[in-house]
């Protein structure tokens, strides 16, 4: 039996991926899983309400990247488009070993924000968005705590309580020049 | 093997009923058997301080390596075969029809071309006919515990709502995806018959524990389950439970049952005197919600008759055994099982959950090919154990003069769902710890576990102590009110302190801290100065209330029978290795048991092998029934120094930093005792006249680690390197392996150490390992994995009587929260908390404030959000998803207020306590107490909802 596919190509990590025949209905989140083997993006409400399976979305026209959910958003919806996994964080070297975390990443592991850590991959994306989005317009020294809650509301985790995952966050904006004003 | 041993005996040689078996982690740093200290260029876990940087598993979760179950697959796994198959399940949504079969049109008729039928379609009857059934007489495992079927045989009313009918197999994603997607909320696949009677299973279990102290808490009792007494067990007749009869010279039952009469006569005869108070109160069911569903990928060879498997689970060796004995039922054959675990998280809903056979049984059918199984929120929510909803009717009767308790008399009921899992022991545990914290001279907890048509509940974080202590705590709220005494004051006046004995009659072990934590409390601004910032509050915001509540709890952790082995060694190089059961949840147990080993060695070790279930070094047999052995058995077996009563515990009950940390750091200490200080005085003494150490009076105990070296007395501090090369040269002791066991107490053994001497340690079993230079004879010694079984000379086992104990190991926590109530909205807001924590001595104080702030969000998910219907309506239907089941988020928990304090030890010898469960337990209470101080209305269910508010706002 047939299901319809479409050519897909894009860009993953700085990789160019396809084209490659992909079903229409396939939502990203498998398109990563089972296409290309990339599983850090996770699954766990597939209905776009826990923010686990974000990616980050490059290609924005000069606007900061946005946060996108995989488990409701087509494979087709990134025709053509930069993507950025948690696998992409941080920098490698030829072999693909860790050579440095990106400074939300290593913020996360120096503040113990998560335990099991099903849910780091989608905090790892939003706080690196939002990041991308202070450098652009910077925020208040007053606001940041507010500017994190709203960025990372959405956000679900069950094991740490988010205490760990917030302060960490704050943390990368206070240390990052440029980030706050006043 | 010895006879009578049992399947779980053969289990730990590495064999079981004849099938060789392996169990290896997956996950990150761990992924091979034997791994080193992961070699990426970011900077080293451990610090130079010898601190913790970050987790031993960080980079690989914050990278998105493959860590979980979840994210393996065929192609992953070196040997399987790179085409795979997935599979998923179809729910009955009734329990009153007779289940007549699947119409799959939805996925067009086998002529089209673009139909979505599957490859494989696996029934009820296919089972049947193939002898496939869930495990049920694996040792120590009751019947019906993981249910009877697997799917619901065509002609047969399911147990319970949601129960799987059939399993679809597909051969390649693209069209299993569309498929799942096609029929996921089809009501009209599943085709019923007629209307059937229930088909319940039977009910689950009772339990009772009286107890009638003496004049004073140190006085003999008069009954007590653990004092000459028993636990009572009740029958049903029906839905009615039905008690012993009472006989004041009969046997330990009866003696409970006229003790519990006595209660009865005092409640009811109660004068002016007293205060009695009875409430009811109702603990919700709930969905642990691990944010990895259950999953499962399953190779089948049928050729060889190899099974392979990547499951998540906390209990692998339990895995193994029922799996073997699914098999021995089955026409298929099983000759080998390779089971792969990856990290997990489970909230202990992934003990002995009966989803990794399902993913079996996937397999089984994957005609030769990989299947995996892997569940969506959806799925998760029908199929994955819940916490048991608890029905209370607590009494309390208190002295009106003096505030002091004088009898706590509990009736719980609980509904166990349709498969019996765990039930009847969750059940006990909670009224175990019904007393909260507090003594009580007379106390009569019962529980009743019943069966029902619910999804089953089972083993969560808590394990029945959430809903018990919640309803003591409110009651202790509703008491102090009704005395008009503040309530911190009434509980000071009942606290359980140091020496008191529990409802079960036993003295808990070590120091009891209560009053430490509640003078704390007492002392916090947000508790001692509640009522002007409530007048402040409420003149500031108009429609808004505001209220503040106090609870304080203690938690047992571990099982009753909690058995570990580590086995530490060295090379000449000093490079240290440590093999443990230990597996990570998520805890933090590969970072905490490793510096455990640092504690004691001055460092990590360099290679590690978590997850072990193979330890050649511990060549031990078990009957495992540490719960139900004779004294007189547990005598006779002992005088065999192979046996012990349990090899290894499942990760569950908090039992990571107490129990397994026991067999860590003993270990290491036996290495420095028994290797490392003998090799330092073979140093020391080098040199004309003895030595350096020969005009000093140096012994182990003057021992310190010193910036890593070995140091003390004046020494000069050697490095271990050089101690190893000096251990290997000489043939002393390079490695040890100890097995420990705790029923409430360690069993403690002495032993003969060639070189060394007499050695008594709080273990059962040791095997030292020789260095290169040990002479030949002495090496040939070596047979049980290159180490030397050394024969126990004593042994003193906790007696079997312990087992009615309930509990002796405590850990405490008293939360103060702050809530506000909009009378518009009907919302409540945690607005603020403060815990105060007790847990002995911290192993990494930043694994401990995130467990204790993680437990913190969960308790307000109980208190505040999470709730499922129980039956119809409820997850089984297949509807239930975090959309509508509302998971507390970071503007829930008060997440930059929050605040908390812990404890310091009492002394630097004090030891870690379990306490991943007893963090989420007070805020329940202390919710509910402040949502009275608010409005003035003491809720007797949860979760507090904007509904339930709005019906008694006036």
């Amino acid at each position: 039996m047939t299901i319809a596919t479409r050519p897909l190509s894009l860009v993953v990590n700085g990789r160019q991926v396809g084209p490659l025949d992909v079903p229409e209905n396939l939502m990203m989140v498998d398109f990563l899983h089972e296409y290309l083997n990339l599983t850090g993006s996770r699954l766990a409400c597939g209905q776009g309400v826990c923010w686990a399976c974000t990616v980050m979305l490059l290609d924005t026209d000069g606007a900061p990247p946005r946060e996108i959910r995989t488990c409701i958003t087509g494979a087709h919806f990134f025709q053509g488009r930069h993507v950025r996994t948690v696998e992409g964080h941080a920098e490698r070297d030829a072999d693909g070993a860790v050579v440095a975390l990106s400074p939300v990443q290593q913020a996360f592991i120096e503040h113990f924000s998560f335990q099991c850590g099903y849910c780091t991959p989608g905090f790892v994306t939003g706080a690196t968005v939002l990041i991308e989005q202070l450098k652009r317009q910077p925020v208040a020294r007053a606001d940041v705590e507010t500017t994190i809650e709203a960025a990372l509301s959405p956000h679900v985790c069950r094991c740490t309580g988010y205490v760990r995952y917030y302060e960490a966050v704050r943390s990368v904006i206070l240390d990052t020049p440029g980030l706050v004003v006043g | 093997m010895a006879k009578g041993l049992s399947r779980r005996g053969f289990l730990k040689a590495g064999l079981v009923s004849g099938v060789a078996y392996k169990i290896a982690m997956l996950a990150g740093p761990a992924r091979a058997d034997l791994v080193e200290t992961p070699a990426s260029r970011v900077p080293p876990w451990v610090g130079p301080d010898g601190k913790a940087r970050f987790r031993y598993d960080a980079v690989a979760k914050v990278t998105g390596e493959k860590t979980f179950g979840r994210d393996f697959r065929a192609v992953d796994m070196a040997g399987w075969p790179r085409e795979q198959s997935h599979a998923f399940m179809v729910f009955g949504d009734r329990a009153d029809h007779a289940f007549e079969g699947i119409d799959l049109s939805v996925l067009g008729a086998a002529a089209d071309a673009d139909n979505l039928l599957p490859d494989r379609v696996v029934m009820g009857a296919d089972l049947v006919r193939d002898g496939v059934r869930p495990p049920s007489d694996t040792d120590g495992l009751p019947d019906g515990f993981y249910g009877d079927v697997f799917l619901v045989p065509a002609g047969e009313t399911p147990r319970f709502l949601g129960q799987p009918v059939a399993l679809l197999i597909y051969h390649d994603f693209a069209r299993y995806d569309a498929a799942k997607r096609r029929i996921r909320f089809d009501t009209e696949v599943v085709k019923w018959g007629a209307r059937t009677a229930p088909n319940t299973p039977g009910n689950y279990g009772t339990g009772r524990y009286v107890r009638i102290g003496g004049d004073r808490p140190d006085d003999r009792d008069v009954y007590s389950p653990l004092d000459g007494g028993t636990t009572v067990y009740g029958r049903f007749e029906g839905e009615t439970v039905v008690w012993p009869a009472a006989d004041e010279a009969g046997d330990a039952t009866a003696r409970a049952m006229w003790a519990a009469a006595r209660l009865d006569e005092e409640i009811a005869d109660a004068g002016d005197d007293v205060l009695v108070l009875t409430r009811e109160h109702y603990s919700q069911s709930i969905d642990a919600s691990a944010m990895e569903a259950d999953n499962g990928l399953v190779w089948y060879d049928l050729v060889t008759g190899t099974l392979r498997a990547v499951l998540g689970t906390q209990s692998p060796y339990e895995t193994v055994a029922s799996t073997v004995s699914m098999f021995d039922k089955s026409r298929f054959r099983l000759t080998k099982f390779d089971l792969s675990i990856g990290y997990t998280v489970g909230y202990g809903t992934k003990d002995h959950s009966v989803f990794p056979f399902f993913a079996v049984v996937a397999g089984l059918y994957g005609e030769g090919r990989p299947v995996r199984l892997a569940l969506d929120r959806f799925e998760h929510f029908r199929t994955a154990m819940k916490r048991h909803p608890f029905w209370m009717t607590s009494t309390l009767v208190v002295d009106r003069t003096t505030g002091a308790f004088r009898v706590l008399k509990g009736a719980y009921r609980t509904d166990g769902g349709g498969r019996r899992n765990f039930s009847p022991e969750v059940s006990l545990v909670g009224t175990s710890a019904a007393q909260s914290v507090y003594y009580f001279p007379k106390s009569d907890l019962s529980v009743a576990s019943f069966a029902s048509r619910a999804v089953e509940s089972g083993s969560t974080r808590g394990y029945g102590t959430v809903q018990t202590m919640t309803a003591t705590e409110v009651l202790v709220d509703a008491a102090a009110a009704e005395l008009g005494i503040d309530p911190i004051a009434l509980r000071r006046k009942n606290l359980f302190r140091s020496g008191m004995k529990n409802t079960q009659g036993a003295v808990p072990g070590g120091a009891l801290r209560n009053e430490e934590i509640l003078d704390r409390a007492a002392a916090h601004p947000l508790w001692r100065d509640r009522a002007a910032a409530k007048a402040a509050f409420e003149a500031q915001n108009p429609g808004k209330r505001y209220g503040v509540g106090y609870a304080q709890v203690q938690k047992d952790y571990g099982c009753g029978a909690e058995a570990a082995i580590t086995t530490l060694s060295f090379d000449a190089a000093g490079r240290l290795t440590m093999r443990q059961q230990g597996m990570e949840m998520g805890t933090g147990l590969t970072t905490a048991q490793a510096m455990m080993v640092a504690a004691v060695l001055g460092r990590v070790p360099d290679l590690y092998d978590y997850g072990a279930t193979r330890f050649p070094e511990m060549p031990l047999v078990s009957n495992e029934i540490p719960y139900s052995i004779t004294q007189e058995e547990q005598d006779r077996l002992a005088a065999d120094p192979h046996w012990t009563p349990s090899y290894l515990s499942a990760m569950t009950a908090s039992n990571s930093v107490y129990y397994i940390g026991h067999a860590t750091r003993t270990a290491a200490k036996a290495l420095l005792a028994l290797s490392l200080w003998p090799a330092a005085v073979a140093l020391w003494s080098r040199g004309p006249g003895g030595g350096q150490i020969a005009p000093l009076a140096v012994t182990l105990a003057d021992v310190r680690i010193v910036d890593g070296m070995l140091a003390g007395g004046g020494l000069e501090p050697l490095p271990l390197d050089r101690l190893a090369a000096t251990a290997h040269e000489r043939g002393l002791v390079t490695g040890v392996s100890v097995h420990t066991f705790n029923r409430w107490k360690w069993a403690t053994a002495s032993f003969d150490v060639p070189g060394v001497g007499p050695t008594t340690l709080p273990i059962d079993a040791l095997s030292v390992q020789y260095g290169d230079g040990a002479p030949p004879e002495q090496k040939a010694l070596m047979t049980a994995g290159g180490f030397h079984f050394l024969p126990r000379t004593a042994v003193d086992y906790p007696e079997t009587a312990l087992n009615n104990a309930g509990v002796t190991y405590y850990t405490t926590v008293g939360t103060i929260t702050e809530v506000v109530v909009d009378t518009a909205t009907c919302e409540v807001r945690v607005t603020n908390h403060h815990s105060i924590l007790e847990c002995g001595g911290q192993v990494v104080p930043e694994l401990v404030s995130g467990q204790l702030q993680g437990g913190l969000a969960m308790g307000i998910g109980h208190a505040l959000y999470e709730e499922l219907p129980l039956y119809e309506g409820g997850p089984s239907d297949g509807t239930w998803n975090w959309n509508r089941y509302r998971l507390p988020h970071a503007a829930d928990v008060a997440v930059w207020k929050q605040t908390s304090e812990i404890l310091p030890p009492l002394s630097d010898t004090d030891p870690p306590k379990g306490m991943a469960e007893v963090v989420m337990i007070a805020v329940v209470p202390a919710i509910i107490n402040a949502v009275a101080d608010a409005i003035g209305h003491r809720f007797s269910e949860t979760p507090i909802t904007p509904a339930r508010i709005r019906e008694v706002l006036p």
